[in-house]
């Protein structure tokens, strides 16, 4: 199958997935609902798509073509209350969180769908421990050249991401003393980390052909790159970020991605280059481990300065396209856990500091996901 | 060799008595079968100890006295208690603010097995001083068959959870009224008063235990770990003294448990981690109730007539549970293949029906030999057709982590699903 062509989209619209674990509220730990909460859920007319994942204890929500931040939270919203009806009705409970914190990879299931099978077949092991939670964010991009310019531009920004949304401290029962560890189990995949250098559609297919030429690959899902170009969106997908605690959370990392693109479309303010990617695997690897507290190196200048600091920075940079989109009141929410040096796996660590009970700080975190206040 | 004879006595102790070697051996006996049982033919072990048991009883080893009483009277409520405890926790009550079905469901199959076995019994010419315990016995499917199937199958899933629930909602109904009613059977009363504080005195002894209990728990659970060992240790030692309390004030100690689960886990929404740290000590009463059950059903007075009258009535629970838990289903939020393997999982029967049938033969003397024959068979029989009805029902309903060694074309050791 070849490369598909790369279709129209509107330009800085957004689109933004989901997944979500499943816990029965005995223990706390995952529980294979996912079929059941598919079957409840059609029953309910909603914006986005509900749709199964890997295994059988998640769950993936999608909301439709959106235009700011304001209206991914307007579509999560009652895609939310639905989810929490329907698990209420089945006595379970859904919870956001890059990592589950203390499931067992082994005892997962996959679930019963042919490409699933087929990634299991493949990946052994891998695909249970793919039990893993992300936020994907689209980005609609005005052509199939622009869409590749902005893909390695937002690979700058990778690591504020990571850092924003990190909610995986913990895996398997133990403080991994990572923010995000969960990239840690997307890396174990062949065709993950960053896409080539490759700045036009054509060069691209190019590449993609002589991939599919190797037997390799097959489509475009087969890479697991931490962003990457959706030709039947006419999109850039960003597939870094942790899935938050929270849907506003997760909706003000989209008008996040927004502004930066608004910001590239509108002041192209500098060209990606191969060596940008010198720095980029520590780059990441540093927003990883600690989060807000790490280590930002500039790769145009080669300046080493907190992360944190970058960040704010970058939001000073592109308030005035934030103010534009609407997006002003979603970089207000992450500035201000920005300073305050929050995020959501702070948060996880301080509840378990607290409870000494990891199901109980997965319970605390289902409620924050229903909106309660914990 | 009086010699000899004479020289060894001065080394003989006084020891545990014959009953003691007699009991370890037969649980020896049991875990061989249960782990050949699991190994070769992948059912879950308590098909393996509950038939060992029954062959034992068979042979005409009567290791515990019928009805109940004394010593393994104790050690079968203590094992029922630790585990209705553990699934009263499994119930929170607001889960039936958001699913009323689930409730009108369990009371749908509940009532209809009551009244279908009652009315099979009398169609057959049963006295209705019999028909009427069988069938408050019948409405109790075994949650403690349930989560050890559950636990050698690592079943999890909808099916298991709802099959849980059921049985859990259906003991509870079972005990409150079986321990009602053999009250009531043993203090015949003159007026209706009387029948009403008998009724009153089993009820309300057994909700304050409970609620004592879950106060007791809720405190300790302020300041201690629900992971530590010290905390199961706590569960453990507070469910016997409950269990020797509830019985002595004449309370029905199960049912006390049962409740107390319930009550706890409404104050104290918290996870509860303490049941796996249970572990060997609980696996052990476990053991010891099938093994016990087995052994005392086997004694049954086993004849051809009685055989038909007791295939009727599991014939006739099993269909009414499948109607009862259909019925409730609309709107339940399970699909109706789901239902099917659900009603099928509420089989098994096993101590909660033996400790009721116990108290009605204590109680009514005179129609109790006629329950023990129905009722100790039809124990018998679905402890090990009910379990391995009930691993049919979780392998089908694709939520068992563990192969049917006997259902696979190419059996695969282990997990089912996937590498």
């Amino acid at each position: 199958m070849g490369l598909e062509a790369f279709h129209n989209s509107e330009p800085l619209t957004l689109g933004v997935e989901l997944e979500l674990q499943l816990l029965n509220t005995h223990d706390y730990d995952l529980a294979p609902y996912a079929e059941d909460m598919l079957r409840l859920m059609a029953k309910t007319p909603l914006p986005g798509s509900v749709v199964p994942e890997m295994t059988s204890s998640m769950i993936e929500i999608s909301t439709g073509v959106c235009h700011s931040a304001s209206e991914v939270l307007g579509q999560l919203t009652p895609i939310r209350d639905a989810l929490v009806r329907s698990a209420d009705k089945l006595n379970i409970a859904i919870a956001g969180g890059g990592t589950h914190p203390f499931q067992k990879w082994h005892r997962q299931r996959i679930y019963d769908k042919p490409r699933f099978r087929e990634l299991s077949d493949l990946y052994g092991y891998l695909s249970k421990q793919f039990t893993i939670f992300g936020q994907h964010v689209h980005i609609g991009c005005p052509d199939a050249d622009a869409a590749l310019l902005m893909l390695h531009r937002m690979s700058r920004y990778i690591p504020h991401f990571i850092a924003l949304s990190a909610s995986s401290p913990y895996v398997q029962g133990q403080d991994t003393a990572f923010d995000s560890a969960r990239l840690n189990s997307v890396f174990a995949f062949p065709l993950s980390g960053r896409a080539p250098c490759v700045l036009t559609w054509g060069e691209f297919e190019n590449y993609f052909d002589k991939m599919t030429g190797t037997g390799v690959v097959k489509s475009m899902k087969d890479f697991y790159w931490d962003i990457r170009p959706k030709p039947e969106f006419g999109t850039i997908e960003i597939r870094v970020f942790d899935t938050p605690l929270t849907i506003e959370r997760a909706a003000a990392l989209s008008g996040f991605v927004q502004s930066l693109a608004a910001w590239f479309l509108d002041t192209q303010p500098f060209t990606p280059q191969e060596d940008d990617y010198l720095v980029y695997t520590y780059n990441r690897f540093q927003a990883c481990r600690f989060g807000l507290d790490a280590v930002y190196v500039d790769p145009g200048t080669g300046r080493h300065q907190p992360l944190a600091e970058h960040i704010l920075h970058t939001f000073d940079q592109i308030a005035g396209h934030a103010a534009r989109q609407g997006a002003a009141p979603a970089l207000h929410l992450l500035r201000s856990d920005v300073e305050a040096g929050q995020n959501d796996a702070r948060w996880l660590r301080e509840r378990q500091r607290e409870e000494q009970l990891l199901a109980e700080t997965s319970r605390q975190a289902a409620l924050r996901f229903r909106g309660q206040t914990v | 060799m009086e010699n000899l004879t004479g020289f060894w006595a001065q080394w003989l102790r006084p020891s545990a008595g014959l009953v003691t070697l007699q009991w370890s051996l037969l649980l020896a006996l049991a875990t061989i079968g249960g782990s050949l049982c699991q190994r070769y033919v992948g059912l879950p072990k308590v098909v393996g100890y509950s038939m060992v048991g029954a062959l034992v009883g068979f042979a005409g080893f009567s290791g515990a006295p019928w009805p109940l009483q004394g010593i393994s009277l104790f050690l079968l409520e203590l094992g029922v208690s630790l585990v209705l405890f553990e699934c009263g926790g499994r119930i929170p009550l607001r889960w039936f603010r958001h699913n009323p079905m689930v409730l009108v469901q369990s009371i749908a199959e509940a009532a209809l097995t009551y009244f279908s076995v009652l009315w099979v019994l009398r169609w057959l010419n049963t006295p209705a001083d019999v028909a009427n315990p069988i069938a408050m016995i019948a409405m109790a499917a075994s949650p403690l068959v349930l989560s050890r199937v559950i636990t050698d199958l690592r079943a999890a899933g909808a099916v298991t959870d709802r099959a849980m629930v059921l049985a859990t909602l259906s003991t509870l109904y079972a005990l409150t009224l079986g321990s009602a009613q053999s009250e009531v059977f043993l203090r015949p009363a003159q007026t209706l008063l009387d029948s009403t504080s008998a009724v009153a005195v089993v009820l309300g002894v057994s909700i304050l235990v409970a609620a004592v209990l879950s106060l007791l728990m809720r405190l300790a659970l302020q300041f201690m770990s629900p992971n530590s060992e010290n905390t199961s240790i706590l569960v453990l030692a507070l469910i016997a003294a409950s269990t020797a309390v509830t019985a002595h004030l004449g309370g029905s100690a199960p049912l006390a448990a049962l409740l107390g689960g319930m009550l706890l886990k409404h104050l104290h929404p918290r996870p509860w981690a303490w049941p796996r740290q249970l572990g060997t000590a609980s696996t052990l009463l476990n053991m010891m109730m099938f093994v016990l059950v087995s052994t005392v059903a086997a004694q049954a007075d086993w004849n051809l007539p009685l055989a038909g009258v007791v295939f009727a009535v599991i014939v006739v629970r099993l269909l009414a549970k499948a109607v009862g838990v259909g019925l409730g289903n609309v709107g339940s939020g399970a699909s109706w293949r789901q239902a099917l393997w659900v009603s099928c999982a509420m089989a098994p029967m096993s101590s909660v029906a033996l400790l009721i049938a116990s108290q009605f033969v204590t109680a009514a003397p005179d129609g109790g030999q006629m329950i023990s024959r129905i009722a100790l068979p039809m124990i018998l029989m679905m402890e090990v057709f009910g379990a391995v009805l009930a691993s049919l029902a979780f392998h089908r309903a694709r939520e068992s982590a563990k192969t049917l060694r006997l259902l696979e074309r190419n059996p695969v050791p282990g997990d089912r699903n996937g590498p």
